[in-house]
């Protein structure tokens, strides 16, 4: 783990680690750095499409539900009107498409997340609170195919870093 | 400075097309209505009710924007403002309704027949009931009324960004920014009331018996839907010249994408909620509308906007890509237009024409006449005409705002 001073470095070090082709990579700062995702080479998230496929799943079992009670579980004549009448489904239908689509938004972000995560590696460095307040901390996992421990280390202490850390599991 | 920021040349040449076309076809226009009275101000009113959309649209979002503040209000502003200039361009086009109200609203010739009725005799009890309010006069009173509210509050906008522009220091360019935010307020009260009264009695009162309360909103929604697509066809053509090329971002065009699809469900939403609320209601003062509209070609139509005024838009602008290129997004919001012309022509064209109100018919046949091909094309010259001539004017972006820095790093940013 490399401690920086400033946004500006570690992006440059991310992308250099990227470039070096480590791809078990994180890094923290105090705010959002929206270029971070590129410099580390992140993927997009497929959140969108969990969320779509919610809201497809909301909208049809909200129809499901009412057509199967509606119409074959217990029909019965409300106000004249068919026992299919897809205008006052829509309503109940609608609301299930957001509460489900939502659902799959909050899951889904804290699954893709790996949250809630109670213990992590990175707090045994007593300088990573650090990370809250005004440092900029950037990591290279042991579990990265690319890892090897003196090569690592040497390019870490390479990227203009203020210290390098070793973190116990 | 002002000079930098001046509008394209290029815009020269298709302002001098929009006037030749408009030209044209507003004398084909009144030929039209020398012959066929009745069929061309029906395409008349629809022509006008699609581009004062935008026009009135554009004050609507003058005003949303200095209350949210935000990046896309700082380079829409100027678009906005000539959008909202063109309302005096819009009250000479509304002048062959005016003068043609009673060869275009059957109400107008009941409230007549009803005043000239025998004491004994039976009248439109409707029309009767709502008393002088249905009286041509005190409508023709009420648009006046409703085009200086209009008009007062253009002005006043168009006036203060202005002042903005020649100010000689960023605290008094920052003071006129505050005005401006603070009649808004108030400002977009007015104006949703305004537009409520308007699209009452411009487009409801075709259908002289028939209301719904939810009217105004329907066309607050699509006239701001409207003036943002416009805005983006033309932010889209500006973002490849100078100087808006410099200006424009793709996160600008993510914003505004944003909002059309917020403005799509809203659209969508509101006309929901009108159908909603007659069918299960099943009266019948409220459901000849309906009836009538899901006949035939007319139901056929009413389909064709459930998927293309909704579904259709609403499913490509869930994309993030789809909304950061500005040419596709361009393409969208011209096909968007379009479908505010169609929903507009399916409000228009089934309604009953003059001596049809008391028939109360439940089928319509399907009527379209040549004028509400031709109308809507003419008065889109004339009214892009005047638009570009107000856009260049003034200079394309509030260069004295103080959050014009900012808003231009926002739209670089990732």
């Amino acid at each position: 783990m490399a401690e920086f001073d400033s946004s500006t470095e570690l992006v440059a070090a991310a992308e250099r680690i990227r470039d070096a082709g480590y791809t078990k990579t994180d890094a923290f700062s105090p705010f959002p750095i929206h270029e971070l995702d590129k410099a580390l080479g992140i993927k997009r998230s497929i959140l969108p499409y969990l969320v779509f496929g919610g809201g497809i799943l909301g909208l049809l079992s909200g129809l499901g539900l009412q057509y199967f009670t509606h119409v074959i579980d217990y029909p019965i004549i409300v106000g004249g009107r068919p026992y299919f009448s897809l205008p006052s489904f829509v309503p109940p239908a609608y609301e299930l498409t957001i509460l489900l689509a939502s659902f799959a938004a909050v899951l889904g972000m804290l699954f893709l997340n790996g949250l809630p995560k109670p213990y992590h590696p990175v707090f045994n460095v007593p300088r990573f609170n650090l990370a809250m307040r005004e440092k900029f901390f950037l990591v290279i996992e042991r579990e990265d195919p690319k890892f090897d421990y003196e090569e690592t280390r040497s390019l870490m202490e390479d990227l203009n870093a203020q210290e390098v850390f070793e973190v116990d599991e | 400075m002002s000079d930098t920021y001046k509008a394209p040349e290029s815009l020269n040449r298709l302002q001098t097309a929009a006037l030749g076309i408009g030209g044209i076809g507003v004398i084909a226009c009144f030929a039209g209505m020398y012959l066929q009275p009745e069929q061309a101000l029906r395409g008349w009113l629809l022509g006008f009710i699609l581009w004062a959309g935008i026009g009135f649209g554009g004050l609507g979002i003058l005003l949303l924007q200095y209350l949210t503040g935000g990046a896309w209000g700082v380079v829409i502003r100027r678009i906005a403002e000539a959008c909202s200039r063109t309302i005096p361009i819009l009250a000479i086009l509304f002048v062959p309704i005016l003068l043609g109200v009673y060869k275009l609203y059957d109400w107008a010739n009941i409230y007549l027949a009803n005043l000239a009725a025998p004491a004994d005799a039976p009248v439109d009890k409707v029309i009767a009931w709502r008393g002088w309010f249905m009286d041509p006069n005190f409508w023709v009173a009420r648009t006046v009324i409703y085009f200086v509210i209009f008009g007062a509050l253009a002005y006043l906008l168009n006036k203060w960004s202005r002042q903005q522009d020649t100010a000689e220091t960023p605290e008094k360019a920052a003071e006129f920014l505050g005005i401006a935010t603070r009649v808004s307020g108030p400002g977009i009260i007015v104006f949703v009331m305004t537009v409520t009264f308007a699209s009452v009695d411009w487009t409801m009162t075709l259908e002289p018996h028939w209301f719904s309360t939810i009217w105004g909103f329907l066309f607050v929604a699509g006239w701001a839907l409207s003036c943002f697509s416009f805005s983006v066809a033309m932010m889209a053509y500006l973002s490849t010249r100078a100087p808006m090329d410099e200006v424009l971002g793709k996160r600008h065009f993510h914003d505004i994408g944003k909002l059309m699809l917020a403005l799509v469900m809203v659209w969508a939403y509101f006309n929901f909620s009108q159908y909603l609320i007659i069918w299960s209601g099943n009266l019948t003062e409220e459901t000849p509308f309906y009836l009538v509209r899901s006949k035939g070609t007319w139901g056929a139509i009413g389909l064709f906007l459930i998927f293309f005024h909704f579904a259709f838009p609403f499913l490509i602008l869930l994309m993030q890509d789809f909304k950061r290129k500005a040419k596709w997004l361009a393409a969208l919001a011209v096909f968007i237009i379009f479908m505010r012309l169609v929903d507009m022509y399916y409000i228009i064209g089934p309604s009953p024409m003059v001596g049809e109100a008391n028939l109360h018919l439940l089928e319509v046949p399907f009527r379209l006449s040549v004028w509400d091909v031709v109308s809507p094309i003419a008065i889109g010259g004339i009214w892009l005409w005047w638009f570009i001539r107000e856009l260049k004017r003034r200079p394309i972006v509030p260069f004295n705002d103080p959050f014009f820095e900012n808003a231009i790093k926002h739209g670089k940013g990732h």
